[in-house]
């Protein structure tokens, strides 16, 4: 990840030292406790918060660890820096320390707390008190509980109370709800400093309850008041229906109906193929009459030979396949191993493993292409971590990660699995001898005995460590110093196991994106307590049917796309609790392939690609032309799948793929040179009608169907009728239908 | 509801912008504008900045400052620059004796003398200046990913844009690049919709116009016109789509297209034609002299962030093109090159169009940002000529509430290193940041939700005022 820690401002090294046990609590006659109580307050105030003094550089000369994560450093800020103005022992009230905050003198950061605060309490006795340490031996926090964590509250009714009960080292309990952070993920919700959350319309949301180094989250259902709600919903069909349309009775939301026939059939030919109906595939889907016939569809295309194709992009796109770093012959075949683990329906989880395990020649063994790709240990450790576990650890390499359980020791112990790779640089005729990311010819990936990564905080070599679901590391694991036969192999095994939930889990959340998306966990490589399954009782059972079914990809999509929840239709009205539960099907707009294929389909002429032969799709693509290499120039067709946001393939995030409408895109298909060229090709479904006597508005019919798999209605039939009169000839008439279709939202978007 | 999608598109409604992405944005992530705007005490800082506007003139390649504006006529031999110095405006302030109009104009400049960071690459370095952020390491080929941090005009694009109908941030007359497309350029993770508009047509060829706004040859005003009724009336056909964001957004951008199209007001700022011969030929029937001229029209009509690249190359070879990378590589020699080529462009352009700009009462509103990715060596090197140097090297701002004839910061007596006050380029970009009247400390989000402030440094606020 090229946004190293101090870019996040944040204190680097900072490790949440196992504190040395301090008094929960303190009556009010008492000093305040500084690991309990101050840092608590520096929290709640927002002062250790990155904007402000948590920020790497301090501000205003002060500096605090960010979000209270080096007591130890801030005690000494506070008591021992040459500041000591900002603690006046003499007279506490004059301390810049109560009066900054108070805005009783100018303060950038405005005013945080006011004289009655409990957190201006406590800062002044602590000051009163001389400003002292924790005794040794004083207990530490060891785990929050907040009440209620969970609720569904139903307007007029606007509001929850939450509480927060903290235990202690010692066994003590404590309220320490005036001393948490509340943090809400919907912006319709304000949390006040007590702890009251409200909403100021419906909506879901997760709090955040933070205490020291402890958090929790909370899930809020504000839902509007339906006294006479009834709940209607098409049948179950099976266990993804009865999950979800039980959330959404409990929420008092009615799915939408099932879609008609049409509608199914471009959403389902676009999901697992990328490209439109064929005029044949929608004539004989409409005209069937078998109860079973869309579930006969879904088996078809899972079978079909676009199906691979397809998931293929997917992959790609994830595992960094393009040119530049694996050269020509390994972009060639690692896509085609790629496609064939999907052609061949290779369990999700060998098919993982078998990448983290391989080793050779980047030509003959084409899984060590995912290594090529990854030249770090780093860099691999941080992609395997997003990619197969839906973690995203980079936060963690410079501190504890602020909204996850990751230590900086998950990172290295993790890293260190990837630090005997090494690569044997069999040839490299790479053209620009100063760029180090070129490779052109075949490297070995090779496994050495040497070699580790080292964990900054301790100098020494990384214990090995999982990144299971409690956070623990396999014991055997971190104290062996290199477990037998290696590394990878170890950590193949422990990735595929179907133990391992985590992995079955981001998986199953990513099957479900890729046919909704949208996951259940959003986004799909963040998993986190902070960052909950929308439904996490669908997400389990997704889960569980795929580890039950051998990691089974069509398997889970087959289930899945059976659903009713997958065939509900859109609706006019947009709700954002609707949308969010899976109530509603939300339109997306085609992503780049599926935009310039069905151009391609519509109009009969192939897009031009660089080194691709012609009539290859854009689904078929293996790597990626993006222009930023001098030797590997972008052709037309590669200019438009970059504009509309086919990814450079050097992340390994879904979010590298855009699906954002910009400007840049609607003048390409007004005014942009792919659009205008195929529009006049003399080859052109137009040109070549005509030629054969075909009767325009015949043309017309064709074109209705190969854009929007439908004929013209009564309205567009006269509209065309008269433009077609008007225009006279049947070239530009045919053209600006052809236009009109291309740019219209029902061909640019799926729904 | 569709109007506020149509303001998008130039004047950015936040929390229009934020549902625009559709049903992406339905997520339960709390959308990072709003918290940016939350946490860090407001976007817009009133009364910290004068200026409505930026034009950033890049000077690819690297400029020498110690044989132009940061001359050393007392170093030893080894270091001294060939060139004599020439007093300017300001009294006791001198610069290269090759840039006699520059020095007629130095009394509207601010300098900082002493801007430094570690990149001595080209990309590394190009990206350090655009975006006032370090990559992880000096690589000269950087990949340009959304790991990167955006371009300055796109942070403003995200934060604060333009209200005027026109583009917030415009870049001309090239993509800049050395083997690969330098980052730093582009939106990167705020997203497409907040790249800057390119042209890269010549605004000193006759036919200049803007691609973007030039329909095919065969498709007239009416013509388009009748295909979008072509295209409304399908659009009419499917109910359940009409009130979807995405369809919405979809809408708003044809919308926007169309009346861009057809817009005078944008047509006209694009018009260089307009301009009387007498003031295109003042700025110079070069490249970078129309560009000057466009981006003068540009911030007249309220763009409010223009970059504009000096050269597409790294250049330093030739006496008729390319940039400032003057090693005295194949036999040249930077003393020859430099009063051919770069100077005179420079010297005909930069002080007309700092005159121009205050005589039509823009300078006071107009930040005019002048700096190269580093300068270059203080000793001269064994073909007469100068390597890269980050450590210390000069930025010139004028307007925009800069005190014309200031200096900032002081490198030492060769030019080698700050001498006191050094300023990063994270600094640098909290300048600008703090001159536009945006918080510098404002957080964006990268693609991992990452918090990151705009810029990692602190204003120059002695500039000001």
């Amino acid at each position: 990840m090229m946004i190293s820690c101090r870019d996040c401002n944040l204190l680097g090294l900072a490790l949440l030292l196992c504190l040395s046990g301090f008094t929960a609590s303190a009556g009010a006659d008492e000093s305040p406790s500084f690991q309990n109580e101050v840092m608590a307050v520096l929290s709640k105030a927002g002062c250790n918060r990155g904007t402000c003094h948590g920020n790497a550089n301090g501000k205003g000369g002060f500096r605090l660890s960010l979000r209270g994560q080096n007591p130890e450093a801030d005690f000494q800020t506070l008591t021992h820096s040459a500041a000591q103005r900002r603690i006046t022992a003499l007279n506490p009230d004059d301390s810049l320390l109560l009066k900054k905050p108070l805005m009783q003198v100018p303060h950038e950061g405005g005013q945080q707390l006011t004289m009655d605060s409990v957190e201006h309490q406590i800062l002044r006795r602590w000051i009163e008190a001389g400003t002292p340490d924790d005794p040794a031996g004083s207990a530490s926090v060891i785990s929050i509980r907040v009440s209620p964590m969970h609720r569904l509250v139903e307007f007029p009714l606007n509001s929850a109370q939450l509480t927060v009960n903290a235990t202690f080292s010692d066994g003590s309990t404590r309220d320490v709800t005036a001393l948490t952070v509340f943090e809400s993920s919907s912006l319709h919700v304000e949390i006040d400093r007590s702890g009251l959350a409200t909403a100021s319309r419906p909506c879901l949301t997760t709090v955040t309850a933070r205490y020291l180094n402890q958090q929790v989250p909370v899930r809020l259902e504000f839902i509007a008041h339906q006294p006479d709600f009834a709940f209607t919903a098409p049948p179950v069909a099976n266990f993804i229906d009865e999950a979800v349309f039980s959330q959404l009775q409990r929420l008092k939301v009615n799915p939408t109906a099932v879609c008609d026939d049409i509608t199914f059939l471009r959403r389902v030919c676009l999901d697992l193929t990328g490209l439109l109906p064929s005029a044949q595939q929608t004539q004989a889907f409409l005209q069937s009459t078998a109860a079973d016939k869309r579930a006969k569809l879904i088996d078809e295309l899972l079978a079909s030979d676009s199906f691979n194709d397809f998931q293929a992009l997917r992959w790609a796109d994830l595992l960094r396949v393009e040119d530049k770093t694996l050269d020509e012959t390994g972009v060639s075949v690692f896509h085609g191993w790629i496609r064939t683990s999907f052609a061949e329906n290779r369990p999700l989880n060998d098919f993982c493993a078998d990448m983290i395990e391989a080793k050779g020649s980047t030509y003959k063994v084409p899984a060590t292409n995912f290594y090529r790709a990854l030249r770090t240990s780093e860099e691999r450790a941080e992609a395997a971590a997003q990619l197969f576990l839906g973690v995203r650890l980079q936060c963690a390499k410079c501190h504890n990660h602020p909204f996850d359980q990751w230590t900086q020791d998950d990172y290295y112990g993790w890293s260190n699995f990837f630090a005997r790779i090494d690569y044997e640089i069999v040839e490299n005729k790479r053209r620009d001898s100063n760029d180090k990311h070129e490779f052109a010819g075949e490297q070995i990936v090779k496994i050495t005995d040497k070699g580790d990564v080292r964990n900054p905080t301790t100098g020494k070599p990384a214990s090995l460590r999982f990144l299971g679901n409690s956070g623990d590391a396999d014991p055997e694991a971190v104290t062996a110093g290199d477990p037998a036969p290696d590394r990878l192999q170890r950590l193949g095994e422990w990735l595929r196991s179907p133990d391992n939930e985590r992995f079955a889990a981001t998986q199953a959340n990513r099957i479900w994106a890729q046919l909704f998306g949208r996951g259940l966990v959003d986004p799909v490589d963040d998993f986190r307590t902070t960052n909950p399954p929308v439904n996490p009782e669908l997400l389990t059972l997704l889960t569980q049917e795929f580890v039950a079914h051998d990691f089974d990809v069509r398997h889970l999509m087959r289930i899945i796309l059976n659903s009713n929840t997958y065939q509900l239709a859109g609706s006019s009205e947009e709700d954002e609790i609707a949308a969010t539960c899976f109530a509603v099907t939300v339109p997306r707009r085609l992503t780049a392939e599926q935009a310039l294929d069905g151009i391609c389909s519509v109009l009969n002429v192939p897009a031009a690609f660089g080194g691709h032969p012609q009539g290859t799709k854009a689904v078929q693509l293996t790597g990626v032309r993006n222009g930023g290499h001098r030797y590997s120039k972008p052709d037309v067709g590669d200019r438009f799948l970059k504009l509309f946001g086919k990814p450079n393939r050097l992340q390994s995030c879904e979010c590298e793929r855009s699906g954002e409408p910009t400007l840049a895109q609607t003048f390409e298909m007004i005014s942009g040179e792919l659009i205008n060229e195929m529009l006049k090709n003399p080859g052109n479904r137009i040109r070549l009608q005509l030629a054969e006597k075909t009767p325009p508005m015949e043309i017309v019919s064709q074109l209705y169907q190969a854009a929007l798999s439908r004929p013209p209605s009564a309205d567009e039939q006269s509209a065309i009728e008269k433009h077609m009169q008007q225009t006279a000839d049947p070239v530009r008439s045919l053209e600006d239908i052809a236009w009109a279709l291309l740019n219209s939202n029902e061909f640019l978007i799926r729904r | 509801m569709i109007r506020s999608l149509i303001d998008q598109a130039t004047r950015i409604n936040r929390r229009d912008a934020l549902r625009i992405g559709g049903p992406g944005m339905l997520g339960l992530t709390l959308p990072a504008l709003l918290q940016a705007e939350e946490q860090s005490g407001g976007v817009l800082l009133p009364g910290s900045g004068k200026a409505k506007s930026v034009i950033f003139l890049f000077q690819w390649g690297g400029p020498s400052h110690v044989d132009t504006f940061d001359m050393k006529p007392d170093a030893p031999e080894e270091y001294r620059s060939k060139y004599r110095t020439i007093r300017t405006s300001v009294p006791g302030m001198s610069v290269c004796e090759h840039l006699p109009e520059t020095a007629k104009v130095m009394h509207h400049f601010g300098q900082i003398r002493t801007v430094h960071h570690t990149m001595n690459n080209h990309n590394s370095a190009g990206y350090t200046a655009l975006t006032g952020v370090e990559p992880p390491t000096d690589d000269q080929r950087l990949r340009d990913s959304l790991d990167l941090f955006p371009a300055f005009g796109s942070v403003v694009d995200y934060l604060a844009p333009g209200s005027s109908g026109l583009p917030t941030s415009v870049a001309f007359p090239y993509t800049i690049a050395d083997g690969s497309i330098t980052p730093g350029q582009r939106a990167s993770f705020l997203g497409r919709l907040h790249d800057p508009l390119f042209i890269s047509n010549d605004p000193n060829d006759t036919n200049f116009r803007l691609p973007q706004l030039s329909l095919p040859s065969d498709v007239s005003w009416e013509r388009l016109q009748n295909r979008r009724a072509l295209q409304s009336i399908i659009n009419q056909q499917v109910q359940s789509l009409d009130q979807s964001m995405t369809a919405q957004g979809l809408d708003a951008y044809y919308e926007k297209a169309a009346s861009m199209l057809n817009s005078r007001q944008i047509r006209k700022a694009f018009d260089i034609s307009q301009e009387p011969d007498a003031i295109r030929d003042a700025y110079g029937r070069t490249t970078y002299g129309q560009s000057c001229l466009l981006a003068r029209r540009l911030v007249e009509s309220g763009v409010k962030f223009v970059t504009v690249y000096f050269a597409p190359s790294i250049g330093g070879r030739s006496k008729t093109d390319g940039g400032w990378d003057t090693h005295g590589f194949d036999d040249t020699r930077m003393y020859e090159i430099l009063p051919e080529w770069h100077f005179p462009v420079t010297d005909h352009t930069l002080p007309v169009l700092i005159n121009d700009l205050k005589l039509r009462g823009l300078l006071d509103e107009t930040l005019v940002m002048w700096f190269g990715e580093f300068g270059r060596t203080p000793k001269i090197n064994k073909n007469i000529s100068r390597d890269h140097w980050p450590k210390c090297y000069t930025a010139l701002l004028a307007g925009g509430g800069v005190r014309g004839g200031s200096v900032y910061g002081a490198s030492d007596r060769v030019g080698a290193f700050p001498d006191r006050d050094p300023v990063t380029t994270g600094d640098l970009a909290a300048t600008m940041y703090h001159a536009l009247g945006i918080n510098p400390a404002t957080e964006i989000r990268d693609n991992l939700n990452r918090p990151l402030p705009i810029a990692r440094g602190k204003a120059v606020t002695e500039l000001f005022g």
